[in-house]
């Protein structure tokens, strides 16, 4: 790894261990080698959203020409927004694509990456199926993301009748994530969700 | 790329430090407008992929980029930091602006270019020294050089081979022009008009001599003088139908009956100042030429002209 990259990484590592976002929990990061090329970090859901008490992890993989290049970051822990894909983790984010200056840190990458959590941006989707829903049904939408943030993020137990209808498919014999994304995908329609599912496997 | 911040005694203030590297400034630069300071280095590398500033992103091109301003250079230099070599024992503690000049003479640097002392008269990189092996890096010496003595023979040999091709085409064309000239009187009479040119051409290019004692020319000279007289005339633009008739004439035996031996010499002294003389460049010798001389009479002058070479007084 590059000289510069990993001195970089070295210095912010230790800038985010004093910040007071890791004193006041909203911010961890942890390093997985010892080559400062890989990171795990870590994000608490912000106050009033459905994101609220569920902890997320990111994946966090520095490039060799970083900073001079962005960091490679995508969502570990399932999630439910506009912004991530739900498949992937994938996260549609300016500053961690085009946007992205060399005098940003992986503290105010992570403090974005929360901040997109309160504030979503439905016109520029990473999950199309997610922001159609924000749109069109903010409600349910917020809903969804909050029996997410249960189901993945440790998060306050919430929708009763969700879960009931997540373990109505279990009892089909379909897989438990796949449940909830067929759910998710057509508001929690019961019927649609298993025709869904069921066509498929034909 | 910035210094390690680490090399620096007690707390470095976060204004003198580079955000792109995170390292002390080195050589900084800053943005025209924002005025936000970077190492030369990490600047340039950002800008040639993106010509923002990168703390702000607001536009910057490499052109724009300035010197920071005196005070901030001033706190740089004052900072105290250990000398790169420390790793391999240097304990000193250097001023940074005075860190470049150490570096040049540090004793502890181990690329420091050392001479063998066991006599192959090389000079090689400190810590290289203990690995060195005389008679090793001596016939790699000799292989190399041998590589290269291949490759200049070979391009000599296509060279030559060239040349010869070159003579060959150039004979050919010859022998056409003396059959063009011979058969056919309009090109004779053209090609001498050529000829005629050429020399005065060149005849003009010459600087003007004078001779200051005319006691001192040589009426012998021999073979060795006269192919050095030749070369000089060669390189100062002499037309090559003349030459040899010229060189021929640099020899009394050759001369024009008015100077064609020491007593007719004697008896002309005083037409010598008549002559127009040209520099033969370089060289203790005058050429008067033909076409520079029509005024003299003909006992004293042969066609194409004469060449006079002197033991000295040329001017």
């Amino acid at each position: 790894m590059a000289n510069i990259a990993a001195k970089r990484i070295k210095r912010e590592f230790k800038e985010v261990m004093k910040s007071e976002e890791v004193a006041g929990g909203a911010i961890k990061l942890e390093l997985l080698d010892n080559s400062w090329t890989e990171l795990q970090g870590e994000i608490a859901g912000p106050p009033d959203t459905p994101y609220e008490g569920g902890t997320f992890l990111l994946e966090i993989k520095v490039p060799e020409t970083y900073p001079f290049n962005p960091p490679k970051i995508r969502f570990m822990t399932k999630i439910w927004h506009p912004n991530v894909s739900s498949v992937t983790g994938a996260i549609c984010l300016d500053i961690l694509k085009d946007q992205w200056a060399a005098a940003l840190t992986l503290r105010t990458v992570l403090l974005s990456i929360q901040a997109l959590l309160s504030a979503a941006e439905p016109n520029d989707p990473q999950d199309a199926v997610v922001a159609k829903q924000y749109k069109e049904n903010p409600t349910l939408f917020a809903l969804t993301a909050r029996h997410w943030t249960h189901a993945y993020a440790g998060g306050p137990a919430a929708i009763r009748d969700f879960d009931a209808k997540v373990q109505r498919l279990l009892d089909m014999g379909v897989d438990e994530h796949q449940a909830r994304v067929a759910l998710s995908t057509y508001d929690w329609e019961l019927e649609r969700a298993t025709e869904q599912l069921f066509n498929r496997e034909e | 790329m910035g210094f390690e911040i680490k090399r620096f005694q007690g707390d470095v203030d976060e204004e003198l430090i580079c955000p792109i590297c995170s390292g002390v400034l080195e050589d900084p630069l800053q943005a025209p407008a924002c005025e936000h300071a970077f190492c030369r280095a990490c600047i340039t590398e950002w800008i040639s992929r993106q010509p923002t500033c990168p703390v702000d992103r607001q536009a910057v091109t490499a052109s724009q980029l300035r010197p920071v301003p005196r005070i901030l250079r001033n706190l740089l230099s004052r900072l105290c930091t250990s000398c790169d070599n420390a790793p391999h024992g240097c304990n000193a503690v250097l001023k940074l602006d005075s860190l470049p000049s150490h570096l040049v003479e540090c004793e502890f640097n181990p690329k420091r270019p050392m001479p063998c002392e066991a006599g192959c008269g090389l000079v090689i990189p400190k810590d290289e020294l203990a690995e060195h092996n005389c008679v090793r890096e001596l016939r790699a010496l000799i292989a190399t050089q041998q590589g290269k003595l291949t490759d200049y023979q070979q391009e000599l040999a296509e060279q030559r081979l060239i040349i010869n091709e070159h003579k060959r085409e150039l004979a050919l064309l010859k022998e056409f022009m003396r059959a063009m000239r011979v058969s056919n009187p309009t090109m004779r009479a053209l090609a001498e008009q050529m000829e005629r040119e050429e020399v005065v051409r060149w005849a003009g290019s010459l600087a003007r001599a004078r001779v200051t004692r005319w006691g001192g020319m040589i009426s012998t000279p021999d073979d060795v003088l006269q192919m050095m007289i030749k070369r000089s005339l060669s390189e100062s633009g002499c037309p090559p139908h003349i030459i040899d008739d010229l060189m021929e004439n640099c020899h009394e035996r050759r001369w024009p009956p008015g100077l064609s031996s020491l007593e007719t010499r004697q008896n002309n002294r005083r037409l010598y100042e008549k002559y127009v003389c040209k520099r033969v460049p370089g060289k203790q010798a005058v050429l008067v030429l033909q076409c520079d001389n029509t005024h003299v009479d003909e006992h004293m002058m042969v066609e194409p002209g004469l060449v006079m070479i002197f033991a000295h007084g040329i001017e």
